[in-house]
């Protein structure tokens, strides 16, 4: 009966997807991350719900897109995406929301383009017996690591998951109706850093320009997939400057997404549908 | 609660259109060290690959299981278990391995069975100005807020472990170190240093730190899978599948 029941379950793997593949993934932590994204699509938008994941389906300039409510931080934004690639298998991957400043020349509203994203929140630290404190500073950093499908080795990736070229090209070239943009590194991790000394360690150690808590999370799954994926982080606080998070800045971040995709060119296998 | 509990095993149901295979357990642990003596007897043995995630099915017994493997982190297990879980609805998640004590009572060869499991990465640090240097020990957790139906996320310390699954392992005889219940915690980090060890402890209140557990909990409490973990302190990878093992005969 076993042998008989384990044969189902062989018999339904790998598991069939139900929807029309997508050109774009477009990911939102936060409802107001996603939220001018959707109204985008219009009355019309298909709503496809999987579990506590909402994706809605719709056309922004010559895409077919899902917009993705991923959820905040690791669990929810690495079960939303493999989720998402498996049942949309988008061509590219756009991971976009708002982060804190970690460089000092960024300000309110400014957009970092992500060159790579990188997963600052694992580390080693040295022994300490007690009563000697805990000193983050001297915390060895470790990097995320994937299973490369060919040799079968786990492969480590110290300096994160690099954006897609033709995509970060094109998003230095799109208008932030709100600031400035510039290309740089995103960090995340579980954290919102608000020491200073610790922002400065954070930016030196890993060159980080913001931090945020899905980017590099995403990268890492898309990469592992073969997908292309870059990563829009508005700055929605800037401890420098002593900008205290303004939540409201999730719109800008969406508001240029929407502007990379009317620039974004179809891409080849369009027509084809 | 139950109502969000019920939706979400609907959607592993029928969010692909089809009903998705019954078996009894999915198995999770780090490495190909803790898993081959399990995967050593595992009958009618599959594996399927799925992007950088590997899936194992086979029977041991009268039971079907399904086995993934996490890497020792918490991406790769959340990646993983996902995978497995859209594959198929186990009655059980168990993840198993080896941990680090943060409770000093314990000893080495205890083996931890989870009342509750804590993703303790999450922080946020008061503020402070330039050259006023970093304060861990007051920074304030930040709780991983899971996605539940209706678009809300809900903010908790811990995830909760399966009760009745506990209490089997309780029952369970081993043949070295005492079963003692806590709770499990994970992160991508390795801590060292005594101070902050008993400051995670006081905050998030585990009694173990491994790389996966509350992050296999966590995606597994998104399906809506009961889950469970056992964590064997400064332990060997045999003595935790040793375990593991003797589990998965006695689960019924």
């Amino acid at each position: 009966m076993t042998a008989l029941r384990l044969l189902f379950v062989l018999a339904l793997c790998p598991v069939a997807r139900a929807a029309e593949p997508v050109d774009v993934l477009v990911q939102g932590a936060e409802k107001l991350e996603v939220q001018e994204l959707v109204a985008t699509l219009g009355p019309s938008a298909e709503k496809v719900t999987i579990g506590p994941f909402s994706f809605w389906l719709g056309r922004i300039g010559p895409h077919r897109v899902a917009i993705s409510l991923t959820g905040q931080s690791l669990i929810n934004c690495t079960t939303s995406t493999v989720l998402g690639i498996e049942e949309f298998q988008p061509k590219l991957i756009i991971n976009q929301g708002t982060s804190g400043a970690q460089a000092p020349f960024l300000a309110l509203h400014d957009i970092i383009v992500g060159t790579r994203a990188v997963d600052y929140g694992m580390f080693s630290t040295p022994v300490r017996a007690a009563g000697e404190m805990s000193a983050p500073l001297e915390w060895k950093p470790s990097s995320q690591r994937l299973r490369n499908k060919v040799s079968g080795e786990l492969v480590a990736f110290p300096r994160g998951f690099v954006g897609d070229p033709e995509a970060i090209a094109i998003a230095l070239r799109t208008r932030n109706p709100m600031g400035r943009v510039f290309r740089g590194v995103i960090g995340s991790a579980h954290e919102i850093n608000l020491e200073l000394d610790r922002v400065k360690w954070s930016h030196v150690t890993f060159a980080m320009d913001v931090e945020e808590m899905e980017s590099a999370h995403v990268a890492a799954i898309a990469f592992a997939y073969g997908i292309r994926c870059i990563a829009f982080r508005v700055v929605s606080d800037a401890p420098y400057e002593g900008v205290p998070f303004y939540p409201l800045a999730a719109r800008t971040t969406a508001l240029f997404s929407i502007n990379f995709l009317e620039n974004l060119p179809p891409f080849p296998s369009v027509s084809s549908r | 609660m139950r109502l969000l509990v019920f939706a979400s095993l609907l959607f592993i149901a029928t969010a692909h259109g089809k009903e998705l295979p019954n078996v009894d357990l999915l198995l999770v642990a780090a490495d190909d060290s803790t898993l081959a003596p399990v995967l050593a007897r595992l009958e009618n043995l599959t594996t399927s690959n799925h992007a950088a995630w590997t899936c194992w099915t086979g029977t041991i017994g009268n039971k079907a299981l399904v086995v993934t493997r996490t890497e020792g982190d918490p991406l790769n297990a959340v990646a993983a278990t996902t995978h497995a879980l859209r594959l198929c609805k186990p009655r059980l998640v168990f993840v198993f391995g080896v941990a680090r004590r943060h409770d000093p009572s314990l000893r080495t060869g205890d083996i931890v069975l989870s009342t509750a499991f804590a993703a303790f990465d999450g922080i946020v640090s008061p503020p402070a100005p330039l050259g006023g240097g970093t304060h861990p020990l007051t920074w304030h957790a930040l709780p991983h807020a899971l996605m539940h139906p209706g678009e809300q996320e809900i903010a908790s310390n811990s995830f909760p472990a399966d009760a009745s699954a506990r209490a089997l392992a309780l029952s369970l005889k081993v043949a070295e170190g005492r079963l003692v219940e806590g709770v499990l915690g994970s992160s991508a980090q390795i801590n060292r240093e005594a101070d902050r060890i008993t400051y995670l402890r006081s905050v998030w209140h585990t009694s173990t730190e491994d790389e996966e557990s509350a992050h296999v909990a966590g995606c597994a409490a998104l399906f809506g899978v009961p889950v469970f973990g056992a964590r064997v302190v400064n332990g060997t990878p045999a003595a935790a599948a040793e375990f593991a093992l003797q589990f998965v005969a006695h689960w019924k």
